[in-house]
């Protein structure tokens, strides 16, 4: 049957993005921000969101200098196809590998709270064939889900309320930063909890003017810093510098702290919904990772590039055992990714440059 | 078949006696014909009742449709005197209402639209008449206001059922399963209503209407997921109470798909959400059963469901029989047999119950069906099971389209305006514009501010 076709709309994309940022890092960011930046830990989270808003206006500009072209296009149109492939094989293999380790490490945390003698790998496969599913509708269906799972997950923050009886501002103490360790190690650590909103490059040819679609990214990640911030300053409050640094998911000790009536130790119900979430970015690193692959093989349906792609991931995804080693793979592709963020729109402005110089020099 | 021959003025009648409305035969057709004299023929079959016929396919479907065929010489006629058996306009059973029209579409598609024009005075409510089946040669009437509809979808519509080839339809859910956009998906994507009042509303909020003779019960599209939790009387009520129940609905949804996976859930693998003092009574209750909890609930969830539908199939009076037997059964005996607990009886319960809220009946079968599938995933995987399904269902709401339209508008693509008629019941004066969805080329419903 025919269907008529809509264009990402700028509400779609805000939640796209906020959706896409929102990790499993969020459970253990009070803990570092403690750790690396000790009191007042949370004001690190807008010394990222001013970096994140820095590196978004570069790729404004790849937005208003390309026209609103595919990045793709734009590199294609001044170096030959033959010498991005190891480039395009580079950003599917990072894409791909973090969409789906982010999955390993939600079912791992899962598991250990909750099914101790279920195999990880059973429960990770359910996810990916979810996940497969969702990628294989295409980005506005995608952002359709984003935004149902958005409001499904969004009323947690006012859950925040709870603890303001236990809030003790006092606890924040008048040092800044006191304590703390490495804090470049700590800013690469919380910027990593912020990835996501780079993609918002592939979804240039998706978006129309009126998408607006750079200001719809930087909205989307003024939304997560706010909920990021409100997180921390509660966490913060609630517990003080040292416990948060023993701690592996103060988010989820939070929630633990919940009571109502006929229902207690929520965290398991939390952090089941946090699916939603992780489904979400997993998904759009997925379709990335397949949107890149489609300048390879573009003669390949997408459902099979991205099946294809899932297989290979999965496959992958069996080295790491433990949480632990599945978290040291994601802080190295998280580290790459920051680097993906930052280098990839630079260089293709710089081609961008080139191009028109050599247009304007013929 | 029935044929009268008049000798003297050389005419052929032909009909189907129990098709036919013998008083308008007679009046229109026989009784003239009887007082005619030859000469005078051809003037009484210029009269306007008689329709000059050429094509023997046109004279052959009249004839089976209820009119008289009358030949004169080498021409041939038709006479409207159509009447076949329906019944009279009466109340619908399975869209009640308590306050608001009670009136209620029935099989005789002239009925049907004779009920909507009478509620809808413009010359600008058109219809489309179409014919589907090649044995049964059903009429389908599409029906739009033109200037309130947006012309693509009535464009597609046509063009879908036009591109239908089938031998036989006889029920409109038959003719929505060929042409909605996915007839695999378990959700129904067009709204069906046996109510003209409702009817009415959805075409002046720019939407299409389809009857389908025979049928007593017509569609509306495009729609969304969220309209099937509206009915007709949240408007005839105050605000605040249309808001309330509508409200309600949405927690019944919530309820029957979540409440007894939820039980199984906790109870096979968290129990520490329980606080201790429901946790005793809830393991007392638990310690007699030898099942685990999703074989307790399953056996609980189908027992509801055969409850249901013998209910459904018996007579009224048996039926009622059947609800006292099946209560004391489930109720009573089956928790002092240990087969199961009293709180898997009040969460079954609560669940089958919070199933009937929903104002439609076929979304609130789809639902009941879809609760089995989350049950069997919380036995599975507790609450992970349980989000894992929710996401299933979201990720296969969001790709679904109802005339190419996002089955999940207001909520994606984003349009908080309609939120004041889908979520709740905003105050008559403030719901100014027609739903988004509709694309209607003439927004503005009322103009009224208070």
């Amino acid at each position: 049957m025919r269907t008529m076709k809509e264009a990402l709309s700028y509400a779609h994309v805000v939640i796209l993005i906020y959706m896409v940022q929102t990790g499993v890092t969020v459970f253990s960011l009070p803990q570092i921000e403690a750790q690396y930046f000790g009191t007042n830990g949370w004001l690190s989270v807008l010394f990222v969101f001013a970096a994140v808003s820095v590196n978004i206006f570069f790729m404004a500009l790849v937005y208003r200098i390309g026209n609103g072209k595919s990045i793709f296009d734009l590199m294609e149109q001044v170096l030959p196809k033959w010498t991005l492939i190891p480039l395009y094989g580079f950003l599917i293999g990072v894409w791909s590998m973090i969409g789906l380790m982010i999955v390993k490490e939600y079912v791992l945390i899962f598991q250990m709270m909750a099914f101790p003698t279920t195999d990880p790998m059973l429960l990770k496969l359910v996810v990916d064939l979810l996940i497969l599913y969702l990628v294989t509708k295409g980005i506005y269906n995608i952002g359709k889900a984003a935004s149902v799972f958005f409001w499904l997950n969004v009323w947690m923050l006012f859950l925040l309320f709870f603890f303001f009886g236990d809030f003790d501002w006092s606890r924040m103490t008048t040092f800044v930063f006191q304590g703390g360790e490495d804090r470049k190690e700590g800013f690469i650590a919380i910027a990593s909890a912020f990835l996501g909103y780079e993609l918002c490059m592939l979804l240039f040819p998706y978006a129309d003017r009126k998408t607006k679609i750079i200001r719809a990214t930087l909205m989307g990640n003024g939304l997560l810093t706010f909920s990021y911030l409100t997180l921390s300053i509660v966490a913060f409050g609630f517990f003080s510098v040292q416990q948060l640094k023993e701690m592996m998911f103060p988010l989820l000790d939070l929630m633990a702290y919940i009571v109502l009536p006929f229902v207690e130790r929520l965290e398991n119900f939390f952090y089941g919904l946090f699916l939603f979430s992780i489904i979400v970015t997993s998904t759009v690193y997925l379709w990335a990772a397949t949107e890149t692959s489609k300048r390879l093989f573009p003669r390949i349906a997408s459902k099979y590039l991205s099946f294809v792609l899932v297989a290979f991931q999965y496959a992958v995804s069996f080295l790491p055992d433990t949480l632990d080693e599945v978290k040291n793979w994601l802080e190295l592709f998280g580290q790459i990714e920051i680097g993906i963020a930052i280098g990839l729109p630079l260089f293709v402005l710089i081609l961008l440059i080139v191009h028109k110089a050599t247009r304007r020099g013929n | 078949m029935t044929h009268r021959r008049y000798q003297d003025i050389r005419i052929d009648l032909v009909y189907f006696g129990h098709l036919v409305d013998q008083d308008k035969l007679h009046r229109d057709t026989i009784q003239p014909m009887l007082q005619a004299r030859s000469e005078d023929i051809q003037t009484l079959l210029e009269q306007s009742q008689y329709h000059l016929t050429t094509d023997s396919k046109d004279l052959i479907k009249g004839i089976l449709s209820g009119k008289a065929a009358v030949f004169h010489e080498n021409e041939s006629y038709l006479v409207d005197v159509a009447g076949p058996p329906s019944r009279s306009v009466g109340q619908s059973e399975t869209e009640t209402v308590i306050v608001g029209p009670h009136d209620a579409f029935n099989e005789d598609a002239g009925v049907n639209l004779a009920l909507l024009r009478k509620r809808i005075k413009s010359s600008h409510l058109k219809v489309v008449k179409l014919s589907v089946g090649e044995v049964t040669k059903t009429d389908v009437y599409l029906l739009y206001i033109k200037g309130l509809n947006h012309e693509p979808y009535v464009q597609e519509a046509v063009e879908r059922i036009r591109k239908l080839e089938t031998d036989s339809i006889f029920d409109t859910h038959m003719l929505i399963e060929y042409i909605d956009d996915s007839s695999t998906s378990i959700f129904p994507q067009f709204l069906t209503s046996e109510r003209p009042d409702a009817a009415a509303s959805k075409l002046v909020s720019g939407r299409i209407v389809g009857i389908v003779d025979g049928s007593p019960t017509v569609f509306s599209a495009p729609t969304s997921f969220f309209e099937f939790f509206s009915s007709s009387d949240d408007y005839y009520q105050r605000w605040i109470l249309g808001t309330a129940t509508r409200l309600l609905r949405y927690l019944a949804f919530a309820v029957t798909i979540s409440f007894t996976a939820l039980y199984v859930a906790v109870t096979t693998y968290h129990y520490e959400m329980i606080p201790e003092s429901l946790l005793l009574t809830l393991a007392e209750s638990r310690s007699r059963v030898p099942f685990p909890p999703v074989y307790e609930a399953l056996v609980m969830e189908v027992m509801i469901e055969l409850l249901r539908e013998a209910g459904a199939r018996l007579p009224t009076k048996i039926g009622q029989t059947i609800g006292i037997v099946g209560g004391i059964v489930i109720g009573q005996a089956a928790v002092q047999a240990g087969l199961t607990s009293n709180i898997l009886i009040i969460a079954v319960a609560s669940s089958a119950i919070s199933s009937f809220v929903i104002p439609s009946y076929v979304m609130s079968a789809s639902i009941r069906l879809i609760r089995f599938v989350l049950l069997i995933l919380a036995g599975w995987w507790g609450l992970f099971g349980m989000f894992v399904g929710m996401s299933g269902i979201v990720i296969h709401l969001s790709g679904l389209t109802s005339l190419g339209s996002s089955y999940l508008t207001p909520l994606a693509p984003l349009k908080p305006r309609d939120w004041l008629d889908v979520f709740v019941r905003a105050p008559l004066t403030a719901i100014r514009q027609r739903p988004s969805q509709n694309k209607s080329p003439n927004p503005i419903k009322s103009k009224n501010r208070k």
